[in-house]
């Protein structure tokens, strides 16, 4: 194992090295590395198949189950709460399903059909915390429930034992986010969380995080196309493309002095108040930030 | 030829293009699906001129096995004819009668699914309720009752068949229908103002046509086996020979005469067979969605 | 639990709807319908038709007749059957359970066994037990399941003499209530496995599709990332939901299932509906042909009712109508 990494306030929770997946004969995540640190956000940004979901995936080695996606190379280190670290990619699957849901978990895009319909809401929150803590069913429920609690869904002892289905996205999402935190991760990856609701309800469920995030002291990994988004949540920017990280740095970096023509274009691909002042109809503006 | 563009709108299973065909022939169950039904055609048309008995002669004594001295190819049957000539004449009764029942089969259910989808409300009410009745009824049984009263003609036999098994396609037509009218080709060729027949047989039924040649291939196979169940209870033509007559009427002594009983059976094993390997391999030439990788 | 209701009224009407059209069936068929009701056996007396006649009515008109023949029916009479000697109500009755034994341990061992084909073949789509599998599932619906039961039969009485062939109990038995249920198990292994493989083909192709589906949602990478063992993703969150389409499809098929089981009956000896209805094709015997149909087709009905039961069981979204907010 490789020895610890300095810990200072903010020391790497998570360290990607030159990480390569491929799908074939397709290269979907090509030699990157970028980290995140304890207690921080990191945003990873691009657009449609520039490689973040597979990045996602492979953190969590789900990459590799049921798809014919494979770590060709690369490290992913991961720091465990004794100070200890280890290669992700090295791991056997049965640590990784210790890490997962645990240590290091996972919410996704879709909230309906991320769910099991045929289960409750309140059994599927519960059954993390009935593998991972090892709870009884009876404790391990109310644990659900105290989660539910958190993520600030209304009367959440009636909502326990409504399936899926008898729910809103927005209400969905937040049990997908209880699921996740149930067990006190270490990590929260989030797979473009909010681009399937509804702009009101996104908001809520980005504040929701972001409080989360506070009170847990978690690292959070959000993936996104959106840069509103990432203005409102990130505190650390990657930017991909194809497969490969064009630019990283804070936020503030970021937005300010956009060093890649593509970063550039990210940017100003978001509208912008007032780009329209003084005309009487609408114009297409320039691709390239002011 | 057409008067419209067919061309936004159909998902799923398009009119079947070359790509399709090419899928088809690369799928090895499927072509020797089509081996296998080409065989099972020239036997049947071809076999009793190349094997010149007559399957009703009486050739040797009664159920001798294959091998044995004097006797042909594939034994004797409990009246002392030849099994070998029955296999190969009594395609003819089967195919024939399967292919009738099809015809019918198609017939029927495409019409009415296609009224059914196209029109909607009260009629498809009425019609799928119609088509609920004859659902529910056991195909053979049903089949058995019409023979028994109305008598074993092979004419009559088709239709039994026919009656019993039109339900599953219109069914599947309606569905068809039902996805496919509100595309916008239908829409369009609605606003130029073409008839309603015209729009449900130019328009509409050409796109339904892939998931309903599958089915009536699959249909077939079924045409046979419900032939053959009746033929094996006695219902058939006993004047043809027919695969499942010749079971049927060597029960008594199969058991030590086995060879009786299992070469008809493999007949049909086969040309059915041929029949669900065929229609499997359109349906994943026609659909690679569903092939599930 | 309207929408329930509705169905059973409906499934009534479809009922009345078979009563009506054995009722055609009589006087559509050729000849005289008394002669057709007395079949073979009671047509060469006059008496006898002329009490047919009477007892039906034949000389009044059609309605009259069919009102009163759903009136006889609805009270329990089906005619009598003139070569068994007996009502054709307690033939059926005395046929029916052995037949509802049958089906039933065929269409079990089919869900089960075709299920548990389906996943492994699912999980494991290029071993070569799963090419196997699914080669022996696409023959198993391609062959006449009464030459299955042949074959077996020869198998079972000239190669492995291990299991009864024929009949449904010993013929000389002579022991207890548990001995003579073991006895019957026996007797029902060799016709439930017949009845069951034809369909158990078909089970295993469309659980292995679903399967397959399954293990591609969204929900399946959700129990994944929670750190669920690959056994619990698959039989606790994948199976439930891959189960469904098998559910529906049997439940829909029931009717094939009992045509299947005339032709085992047959092959087997075994004393069901299937075998009743032979004999009674046999001696052109309408009665009990066309209680058989009526009763079959009850049959039919209230299993389709039964799927739907289970099918909202196992599935919470067909339940209370609920529609995403």
């Amino acid at each position: 194992m490789a020895p610890e990494i300095e810990t200072e306030a903010s020391s790497p929770i998570l360290e990607v090295r030159n990480l390569t997946v491929t799908f074939g004969s397709f290269t979907a995540v090509d030699g990157i590395s970028f980290s995140l640190d304890e207690g921080q956000t990191l945003a990873v940004v691009g657009e449609s198949g520039s490689g973040k979901s597979v990045t996602a995936l492979s953190i969590m080695r789900l990459v590799e189950l049921g798809t014919r996606g494979r770590i060709e190379s690369g490290e992913i280190l991961y720091r465990g709460a004794n100070g200890e670290v280890t290669d992700l990619v090295q791991e056997s699957e049965d640590a990784m399903r210790q890490v997962r849901g645990n240590q290091i978990s996972m919410i996704f895009q879709e909230p309906l059909t991320s769910l099991n319909p045929v289960y409750t809401v309140g059994d599927q929150v519960a059954e993390a915390v009935m593998l991972h803590q090892r709870l009884g069913r009876r404790e391990a429920k109310g644990r659900a429930l105290e989660m539910m609690r958190q993520v600030r869904i209304p009367d959440p002892e009636q909502r326990m034992g409504q399936y899926p289905h008898e729910m809103s996205g927005g209400m969905r999402q937040r049990v997908m986010i209880a699921m996740a935190l149930s067990c006190d991760p270490r990590v929260l990856i989030a797979d473009e969380p909010t681009t399937a609701l509804d702009v009101t309800i996104q908001a809520q469920i980005l504040g929701l995080m972001r409080d989360l995030q506070r009170t847990r002291s978690a690292a959070v990994m959000i993936i996104t196309h959106d840069m509103g988004v990432v203005a409102e949540v990130a505190d650390q920017v990657v930017v991909m493309n194809q497969g490969q990280v064009v630019e990283a740095g804070s936020v503030f970096d970021i937005f300010e002095d956009p060093k890649e023509p593509y970063t550039r274009a990210l940017l100003a691909a978001v509208p912008r108040l007032g780009s329209m002042a003084g005309r009487s109809d609408p114009a297409p503006f320039d691709l390239v930030a002011p | 030829m057409s008067d419209l563009m067919l061309g936004s709108g159909a998902e799923a299973m398009a009119p079947p293009g070359r790509e399709a065909w090419r899928m088809f022939f690369r799928n090895k169950a499927a072509v020797a699906g089509l081996f296998l039904l080409l065989g099972v055609i020239l036997m049947t048309f071809l076999g009793p001129y190349v094997y010149d008995e007559d399957p009703k002669d009486i050739v040797a004594r009664p159920l001798k096995g294959p091998g044995t001295e004097d006797v042909p190819g594939l034994g004797t049957d409990y009246l002392g004819r030849d099994v070998l000539a029955g296999v190969v004449n009594g395609g003819l009764t089967s195919l024939r009668v399967a292919a009738i029942a099809a015809a019918l089969i198609v017939m029927i259910g495409v019409t009415i699914g296609a009224v059914s989808g196209f029109y909607g409300g009260v009629i498809d009410n009425a019609l799928m309720r119609f088509t609920e009745v004859f659902q529910v009824l056991p195909a053979l049984l049903f089949a058995m009752v019409v023979v028994a009263l109305f008598g074993p003609s092979p004419w009559k036999v088709s239709i039994a068949i026919g009656l019993v098994l039109w339900p599953q396609l219109a069914r599947l037509t309606r569905a068809e229908f039902l996805r496919l009218k509100n595309m916008e080709f239908v829409k369009a060729a609605q606003a130029i103002g073409s008839s309603d027949l015209r729009i449900i047989m130019r328009v509409i039924l050409p796109n339904a046509l892939p998931p309903l040649i599958v089915a009536t291939t699959l249909v077939m196979g079924g045409a046979i086996l419900l032939e053959a169940g009746l033929a094996f209870l006695g219902l058939g033509d006993a004047n043809e020979v027919s695969w499942g007559l010749m079971i049927g009427q060597n029960r008594t002594n199969f058991i030590t005469s086995w060879w009786t009983v299992t070469f008809p059976g493999l007949a049909i094993f086969v040309t059915v067979l041929s029949f669900s390997l065929i229609g499997d391999g359109l349906q994943d030439a026609f659909n690679p969605k569903l092939r599930g990788r | 639990m309207k929408r329930f209701a509705i169905r059973i009224l409906w499934s009534i009407g479809l009922v009345l709807a078979v009563i009506f059209l054995n009722f055609s069936l009589i006087h559509l068929a050729p000849g005289d319908p008394a002669t057709v009701i007395a079949g073979e056996s009671g047509a060469g007396d006059p008496a006898v038709i002329d009490q047919i006649r009477a007892d039906y009515g034949l000389d009044r008109s059609f309605v009259a007749q069919l009102a009163s023949y759903v009136v006889r029916v609805a009270q329990g009479d089906l005619g009598d059957s003139f070569f068994f000697n007996q009502s054709v109500v307690s033939l059926i009755w005395a046929r029916l359970w052995p037949t509802i034994l049958l089906v039933a341990t065929a269409l079990i061992f089919a869900i089960v066994v075709g299920v548990l084909v389906g996943i492994f073949t699912a999980r494991r789509p290029e071993s070569r037990l799963s090419h196997s599998a699914t080669i022996l599932a696409l023959a198993g619906y391609s062959m006449p399941v009464f030459w299955t039961g042949l074959m077996l039969v020869i198998l079972f009485a000239s190669v492995f003499k291990v299991l009864p062939i024929s009949g449904m109990r010993d013929v000389q038995f002579d022991g207890g209530l548990l001995a003579s249920w073991v006895d019957i198990g026996k007797h029902l292994i060799l016709p439930a496995f017949t009845l069951g493989f034809l369909f158990l083909a078909q089970y295993s192709r469309l659980a292995r599709a679903s399967m397959l589906e399954v293990l591609q949602s969204d929900f399946v990478r959700t129990a994944r990332s929670k750190g669920l063992s690959e056994r619990v993703v698959v039989y606790k969150h994948a199976l439930r939901n891959a189960v469904i389409p098998v559910v529906t499809v049997a439940g829909l098929q029931f009717g094939t299932m009992l045509s299947g089981a005339i032709l085992v009956e047959t092959v087997f000896n075994w004393p069901g509906l299937g075998r009743l209805a032979f004999d009674a094709v046999l001696r052109r015997d309408a009665p009990v042909l066309l209680g058989v149909l009526l009763v079959s087709t009850l049959l039919v009905i209230v299993v389709n009712l039964l799927t739907d039961v289970v099918y909202r069981i196992i599935d919470p979204r067909i339940r209370v109508g609920g529609a995403a907010a």
